[in-house]
């Protein structure tokens, strides 16, 4: 009998991975469970096109209503699995649905954390990760609207350029130093601060939300230090929690998110995670790493589609990602949480530049803004975890691609 | 419509792996020089309309479009790597002398 593969997660992970099967050749029943009615689509123009108007949603579809008909993907949308069966092999459906499986892939993404002070069950209080989160916000926008955005990471930084092109009067409220402190430093958070400010957004750094006042609705947001901020409505944008619920009472190993080896398998043998849930072991960084990206959706869905069909690839992309704000595309390439050297190519206040964070000479990771064509040539760098000679890196009359073949062995 | 070879730019003004843009009847299109043969395609990205002349990276007969990492056949116009979802248009080309026709 062909095998049964079920995958939980109507998403661009889940139908990455249903495509990928079919195109692998995998000839048994292919089910994708998604939570929302909608066919799996793409989140990025959420906080950007879709928002600002300029797209339909249909443009967003991963692929076509007809694609799935056409190989044989089974799509059950609007409806959530509750309970991995993990010995009998089933999946359970809210509807008491039993869906017996060979092959499991877990993709049930993240859900926004929201803030539990006073007041944020007021209405006019928003997080954004849905089309119906996307539709809600878009209904609020109009010019001159005063909206509070609480956090300036990639979501409330792309919102706030978003809102601004839109003419609303935007404010940003950040705990960190700069917009993206967390992830990119103050460096960078510096030049994205700049960006904003050039637009038009004023942004209060170091300061927290502590609570929302209105009568039904938000209508003030009062900060730690004391500002009362009058608006319309709040957007926050503070980031997601792995969507992990399914897995208790399993032996499914959980820990920032459902952790996987290379092969994208959990600790059950036929049980496989990817995308944004996907706590995965990274062989080129040689560390768990589980990560929010487009391009992870993607390629780590693939890799997990084939390792379903036994082929044993190991996932060792480099990570990447865009963020696009105005006129400005943000790129990011590899991973570091710290690093001894910040190598800057080009010139940071120019705002056209690419750079690197570097440890024991070798390149964790690569940031561009409007460099993007650089960030790209840098990826073979980071995968080849040599030491390179920082000086060469920095003069931008060398060819990032020349830097390849060679190794400074002193760093 | 009838389409005619257009001649649009001296084949030595394109850099061997090399990418220039060019007007060809107010549409700008692409061309590029793989190792001697000229492919012509339009020049924005299919996706959000980035250059492909200023934004692209050509790897033999593929071309990325940096901003967000589509890839396109310069051969055939398909895309190989999303977010582009639509190809590009190409066009034929052919040599003439030093010249490097299009039809447009």
């Amino acid at each position: 009998m062909a095998n049964a593969y079920v995958i939980i997660g109507g998403s661009l992970t889940g139908a990455t991975a249903a495509a990928t099967l079919r195109e692998e050749g995998a000839a048994g029943a292919v089910t994708l469970i998604g939570a929302e009615r909608e066919l799996p689509y793409e989140r990025p123009p959420l906080s950007k096109a879709f928002l600002r108007g300029e797209v339909p949603f249909d443009q967003s579809l991963v692929r076509p209503a007809a694609f799935y008909a056409a190989h044989r993907i089974e799509t059950l949308s609007g409806i959530r699995a509750t309970r991995i069966d993990v010995s009998a092999r089933v999946v359970e459906l809210e509807d008491r649905r039993r869906l017996p499986f060979d092959r499991l892939l877990i993709a049930t993404g993240g859900r926004n954390r929201r803030l539990s002070i006073p007041g944020s069950e007021l209405e006019g209080i928003y997080t954004l990760r849905t089309v119906d989160d996307a539709v809600r916000i878009k209904a609020e926008i109009s010019p001159g609207r005063r909206v509070v955005v609480v956090g300036m990471g990639f979501i409330g930084s792309e919102v706030a350029a978003s809102l601004r092109q839109k003419d609303l009067d935007v404010v940003a409220i950040e705990p960190a130093k700069t917009p993206l402190f967390r992830v990119l430093g103050e460096d960078i958070g510096q030049r994205v601060a700049d960006l904003h400010r050039a637009h038009g957004v004023r942004m209060i750094f170091e300061d927290t939300v502590v609570a929302f006042e209105g009568t039904q609705r938000v209508a003030r947001v009062i900060t730690k230090r004391g500002l009362h901020l009058e608006c319309d409505f709040v957007v926050a944008g503070i980031g997601i929690e792995p969507a992990v619920d399914i897995l208790a009472g399993t032996d499914i190993h959980v820990d920032n998110g459902v952790v996987v080896d290379q092969y994208c398998q959990t600790s059950v043998a036929g049980i496989y995670a990817a995308g944004d849930v996907a706590n995965h072991y990274h062989p080129v960084f040689e560390r768990q790493i589980r990560v929010e990206h487009w391009h992870n959706a993607i390629k780590q869905g693939a890799a997990a589609a084939r390792n379903m069909l036994g082929r044993g690839v190991p996932y060792d992309e480099v990570h990447w990602f865009w963020s696009d704000q105005y006129e400005a595309n943000l790129q990011y390439a590899g991973f570091h949480t710290t690093w001894d050297q910040f190598v800057v190519r080009g010139c940071l206040k120019s705002g056209n530049f690419v750079a690197f964070y570097v440890n024991d000479g070798r390149i964790d990771a690569a940031v561009g803004l409007n460099g993007a064509k650089e960030v790209r040539r840098a990826i073979p760098l980071i995968k080849a975890r040599r030491r390179l000679n920082l000086s060469q890196l920095q003069d931008e009359s060398i060819d990032l691609r020349s830097l390849h073949a060679s190794e400074h062995p002193e760093g | 419509m009838a389409t005619e070879f257009v001649t649009a730019i001296k084949t030595n003004e394109i850099p061997v792996d090399g990418v220039k843009a060019i007007d060809v009847r107010g549409t700008r299109i692409a061309v590029a020089n793989v190792g001697g043969t000229y492919y012509a395609f339009d020049d924005a990205c299919s996706h959000e309309q980035c250059s492909l002349t200023d934004e692209g990276d050509l790897t033999g007969t593929t071309i990325t479009c940096t901003c967000h990492g589509s890839q396109f056949d310069v051969r055939t116009g398909k895309v190989l790597a999303p977010p582009a979802t639509a190809p590009v248009s190409v066009y034929p080309t052919r040599i003439e002398g030093d010249a490097l026709q299009i039809e447009v």
